[in-house]
């Protein structure tokens, strides 16, 4: 079994979120917990209902990620977006995703 | 705990039962039969004061030769957004000229309310707590003004010939 | 341009209360999502990737200075400053926080807007053609009804429910401009021998999973028909469209599995019941609806085509902006003028707040006040007089949107994508900017004449890409990008689905495939009068397939 995160989007702004080592929704997947076998796994889900119960968030969902130097890289194309924002400049102000991450 | 609204209020001792394999209708109490169970028994006798429940792939218009035997016709939300009772309940007021007590059944939540009354349903069998809560506050979520015209009733809208507005509290 | 009366702004201030107060039962907990979503649905509110979605309808497309503005404002005030116009005419602001959507409704309500029914199983925006009420060739203006279908769908109680959402189109002219025959209804204003007002009804078109082309089921609806005719089509769908399978639920699918024939007689009976009841339109509301929507009293303005021919004469940009993006109106001493929102290697569709305030300045100093998004994300000022062309050509240069490239290879359609919807599979904007990077050269873009390019993320297809000359069709493939090309689609009076051509391209390899699409048809066309579209149908799809993959066999991705 894969490292895996939990994700979700916050329900007050819609903003994408992990969970951290201290149960806190946090906006940067490189502080999000990871799971590294299935307890952990079980965990997370069961922390993810809770949250959605108490309707601090929305659309959770378990997700794969590959630990490398200490850096979180999600399998999904889609997941790396999640985590980065839009793949090119979009607003003044405002970071592209690191085409580097990005790729396949 | 199911209980029964109209816009005077919740009703008691309410005698309507949806039965199941496991619920029967008891003493003092009636069951709402399917369509073909409706045509069925109809057909087969003099009878009046029938109670129907009316699924949503039901063709409505067949109870048309039954109209003045029925004392209440259900019609079936199975899931809130399952909008074919809309027509049903509008088809039964506008086009069969259906009179009596037409109660929504299902999953009846506040939101929908609204709408359920505009299609001229006029009772609803509430389970959801926020629902009951809401409908014991009279706090309806309304728009009371209408783009449309629809089986209830309602006034004249500004204008133009498609539009109504509520009608004043009685 | 249609202007809120008491009714409508008592409408939508109630409704803006009550979303305020769903969101507030929401943001406490005592309504749960599932039942929170197909309401919020109905006001516009998605939720994408990085955070919700919310889209403004511009009904018809229609808007003027001070709705401009507004967006401008909400952009700049709620959201990351910029809104992304979309293939329906609306207006997508990606950042926007539910707790705030309450109090962005209300703004808009003080300039006659809102997000009511632009998403959710339900009526939504009623498109039309973006130069109505402006084109030389239009027999009537569509905008009046698609206003009295826009009022009379407006949270109906008997169709909020829908098995799926519901897409209507109306085009007033021989040439179709509002994509009618992809469309869940389409109608086709027209007269008869009688010189009588009324529609040719289209049903069950539409693109998604499976694109079909809609069927005519009604040769002449007269006018005063209308919302009896729609409300007898609504009610059929509603009652027997599927509700078993979400890509199985549109109207299109009940035509395809009923059958055109069987299904326009289902109508008929319906139609037959409501024809001379309540929604009968009265002649009188039509006229005060379409008085709404009276042309702006143009001045002569006859020094225009002398000043023009000499602004032409001096500046060669300025020529060509005026060739490409500026087209005949009704009145001779004036223009209808394309605004592209495709700067080369920009973002298809997107604004930023201070162009639309610029927008907004032009529109008002120089086309009386009225704009429109068209379905291809482009903005139109519909009367322009030719002696001002040069003063909005200028201030267009000034906020970077004076490409001239309305119709040809960089005037790309692109949804949003993977790089923020939810439901995609792959990007379409890098796509597109690549593509218009390697295509931007002026002369070439001319040369090669008009070629629509429309790129979908996924097969639900907002970028229209199955009615693309060339359409792209991004998906996923071992977890990476992988892009179908289509050829030969077309939205307009003679709508084609686009074919397949074979397997699919790396994203890399996209764009050197559009080249070689591009030189084969260069290499084969009769005469530069004669456009890729045409071409293609006359060759068609063999010269392509060669191209791209030679000899080998071409199977489809």
């Amino acid at each position: 079994m894969g490292d895996k995160v939990l994700t979700a989007n916050r329900l007050t702004d819609g903003i994408a979120v992990w969970l951290d080592a201290n149960g806190t929704w946090v906006t940067s997947l490189q502080d999000a917990l990871v799971a590294r076998h299935a307890e952990a796994v079980a965990a997370l889900e069961a922390i993810g209902k809770t949250s959605y119960a108490d309707n601090l968030v929305v659309d959770v969902a378990v997700v794969d990620v590959q630990e490398t130097d200490g850096v979180l890289w999600p399998l999904r194309l889609r997941e790396r977006i999640r985590a980065q924002g839009p793949t090119m400049e979009y607003a003044p102000g405002y970071k592209p995703a690191d085409p580097a991450f990005i790729a396949v | 705990m199911t209980r029964i609204w109209r816009e005077t209020g919740f009703v008691e001792n309410d005698p309507w039962v949806i039965e199941t394999e496991e619920v029967n209708a008891g003493e003092g109490q009636k069951p709402l039969l399917s369509l073909e169970e409706l045509v069925a028994k109809a057909d087969e006798s003099n009878e009046v004061g029938f109670g129907v429940l009316i699924k949503p792939a039901d063709d409505v218009r067949k109870l048309e030769p039954y109209l003045y035997r029925l004392e209440l016709v259900a019609v079936a939300f199975p899931a809130f957004n399952d909008g074919r009772a809309f027509s049903h309940a509008s088809l039964l007021r506008e086009r069969l000229g259906y009179t009596n007590e037409l109660r929504a059944v299902g999953d009846v939540l506040i939101d929908q309310v609204p709408h359920m009354l505009r299609c001229g349903i006029d009772s609803f069998a509430v389970t959801n707590e926020t629902a009951i809560k809401r409908l014991t506050e009279k706090r309806l979520p309304e728009i009371p003004h209408y783009y449309q015209p629809t089986a209830r009733d309602a006034e004249p809208g500004k204008s133009y010939s498609w539009r109504r507005q509520a009608k004043p509290a009685a | 341009m249609y202007r809120y009366d008491e009714f409508d702004h008592a409408f939508v201030a109630e409704r803006v209360a009550q979303f305020r107060d769903q969101v507030e039962r929401r943001l406490s907990g005592e309504l749960a999502e599932d039942a929170f979503k197909p309401l919020r649905l109905m006001n516009g509110v998605y939720l994408q990737l990085h955070a919700y979605m919310l889209r403004i309808a511009i009904p018809y497309g229609t808007l003027n200075s001070k709705q401009m503005r507004m967006l401008a404002h909400v952009a700049r005030t709620y959201d990351r400053g910029y809104g992304h116009f979309t293939t329906r005419q609306n207006l997508q602001f990606n950042w926007p926080k539910l707790s705030d959507m309450p109090d962005v409704l209300a703004e808009l309500a003080t300039v006659e807007m809102h997000a009511i029914q632009t998403s959710g199983n339900c009526i939504r925006n009623v498109t039309a053609d973006h130069f109505a009420g402006a084109a030389a060739d239009e027999v009537a203006d569509p905008r009046p009804y698609a206003e009295i279908l826009r009022q009379w769908s407006s949270v109906h109680p008997e169709f909020s429910f829908l098995p799926r959402k519901f897409k209507i189109a109306v085009t007033g002219a021989e040439r179709d401009r509002a994509a009618i025959q992809v469309h869940d209804i389409g109608l086709h204003l027209k007269k008869n021998d009688k010189g009588e007002i009324g529609f040719a009804v289209y049903v069950g078109g539409g693109q998604g999973r499976t694109p079909m082309i809609a069927k005519l089921i009604k040769d002449f609806l007269p006018e005063e028909d209308l919302l009896s005719y729609t409300t007898a089509v609504m009610r059929v769908y509603n009652l027997h469209g599927r509700r078993d399978n979400k890509y199985k639920a549109r109207i299109k699918i009940l035509v395809h599995e009923t059958g055109a024939e069987e299904l326009a007689r289902q109508v008929e009976v319906e139609f037959a019941a409501l024809k001379d009841t309540e929604l009968k339109l009265p002649e009188a509301d039509v006229a005060a609806i379409t008085a709404y929507f009276a042309p702006p009293a143009l001045p002569q303005r006859a020094e225009g085509w002398e000043n023009l021919a000499r602004w032409k004469k001096a500046d060669p940009a300025f020529s060509r902006w005026v060739h490409q993006n500026v087209q005949p109106h009704k009145n001779p001493d004036y223009g209808m003028v394309t605004i592209s929102l495709k700067p080369i290697g920009g973002i298809p569709g997107d604004a930023s707040d201070s162009q639309m305030d610029a927008v907004a300045d032009i529109a008002e100093d120089y086309a009386f006040d009225e704009i429109r998004v068209s379905h291809e994300q482009n903005l139109i000022l519909p009367h322009v007089a030719l002696a001002d062309l040069e003063s909005v050509y200028r201030g267009l240069v000034a906020i970077g949107l004076a490409e001239a490239n309305a119709g040809l290879i960089t005037d790309i359609i692109a949804c949003p994508g993977l790089d923020y919807c939810a439901l995609a599979n792959a990007r379409s904007i890098p796509v597109a900017q690549e593509i218009s990077r390697r295509f931007g050269n002026p002369e070439r873009q001319a040369e090669i004449g008009e070629l629509k390019i429309k790129i979908s993320g996924c097969i639900n297809a907002c970028g229209h890409h199955h009615v693309g000359h060339i359409g792209l069709l991004g998906v996923e493939k071992k977890g990476a990008e992988l892009y179908q090309i289509t050829l030969g689609g077309s939205g307009d009076e003679h709508t084609s689905i686009g074919e397949i051509i074979g397997r699919g391209f790396e994203p890399e390899k996209v764009t050197d495939a559009i080249e070689k699409i591009v030189d084969t048809y260069l290499g084969l066309r009769n005469d530069p009068s004669e456009i890729f579209l045409d071409a293609y149908r006359r060759v068609g799809p063999q010269p392509f397939k060669d191209a791209l993959y030679g000899d080998s066999k071409a199977e489809a991705a």
